[in-house]
């Protein structure tokens, strides 16, 4: 259950919506995982350190507030490479859950190489409004804008369809590794061992 | 060649293996994190933080190994930064 629309404005915009058959307690507590797992580090290879730097509870509310420092290897192609002269990047991600409303949202921008490129990915996970105690609703948000003075703008357009469609590629994987989580969570509470 | 070049690369590259002396630290702050998101936080149980100490201990580490400063500029900060509403 995937819907996928993107448009052309400045730079490329994408936005996805999946549901998932498991309730948001699960989905939220999976995506806290979903980096984590040494199982999943084979199928997100581009992931290579995740770092909590941050917390706050705040328990009046029931509202967590967390921001976590995300280094991804994003390799391109060598004319890139040369240009930009690394292929580390490093994110920050922050999540805002309020446990009270069952809502999660994460937002996540790259910190460096931001003179070339600003992508920004947000996602949300909701009850679903059809089944709200057993399925959960995720939309995804991304934007990818190729700084104009930059040295990448010549080819901004080919590069942000390059980074769009890696955004693609990963974030299908992202939801291989939810369902796999979930499964592992769901049989975890009814007691089975996998 | 290529296998070569590519571990030189990491190697090299010191922001990608600056907190890997916390690994353990880091294991252990989310493996008790994720225990307490899942079992109390999602069942309405947050009027009490858990992992302090776990926390401590991992973040005195980050402190200690983080080198970009663009991150550690958000461990220093008190409170964790919301950009949810911040459009760039």
């Amino acid at each position: 259950m995937l819907s996928l629309s993107a448009k052309n404005l400045m730079g490329k915009a994408y936005k996805q919506e999946y549901t998932y058959k498991h309730p948001w307690e699960r989905v939220s507590s999976a995506s806290w995982r979903k980096f984590a797992d040494p199982e999943n580090k084979r199928t997100l290879s581009h992931i290579l350190e995740v770092d909590t730097l941050n917390h706050k509870l705040d328990p009046d509310s029931g509202k967590l507030y967390t921001t976590r420092a995300i280094t991804i290897h994003a390799p391109g192609p060598w004319f890139i490479r040369k240009i930009v002269g690394q292929d580390i990047c490093h994110c920050v991600e922050s999540t805002v859950v309020d446990g009270q409303s069952r809502s999660m949202q994460l937002t996540t921008r790259n910190i460096s190489l931001q003179k070339f490129i600003e992508v920004q990915e947000k996602i949300r996970y909701d009850p679903h409004p059809d089944n709200p105690d057993r399925w959960t609703i995720c939309r995804q948000e991304t934007s990818i804008q190729i700084k104009p003075l930059s040295a990448l703008a010549s080819m901004a357009e080919k590069v942000e369809q390059r980074c769009a469609e890696k955004f693609v590629q990963n974030s299908a994987k992202g939801r291989e590794v939810m369902e796999r989580i979930c499964k592992y969570l769901e049989a975890e509470s009814s007691g089975i061992s996998l | 060649m290529g296998i070569l070049r590519k571990d030189k690369k990491s190697a090299d590259s010191s922001s990608t293996s600056s907190t890997s002396p916390c690994a353990n630290l880091r294991t252990a702050y989310h493996n008790c994190f994720n225990r307490w998101y899942s079992e109390k936080f999602v069942k309405g149980q947050w009027d009490k933080e858990e992992c302090v100490s776990e926390w401590r201990k991992y973040k005195a580490c980050l402190s200690e190994h983080l080198e970009d400063k663009h991150l550690t500029r958000f461990l220093d900060a008190e409170e964790s930064v919301d950009y949810s509403g911040i459009s760039r």
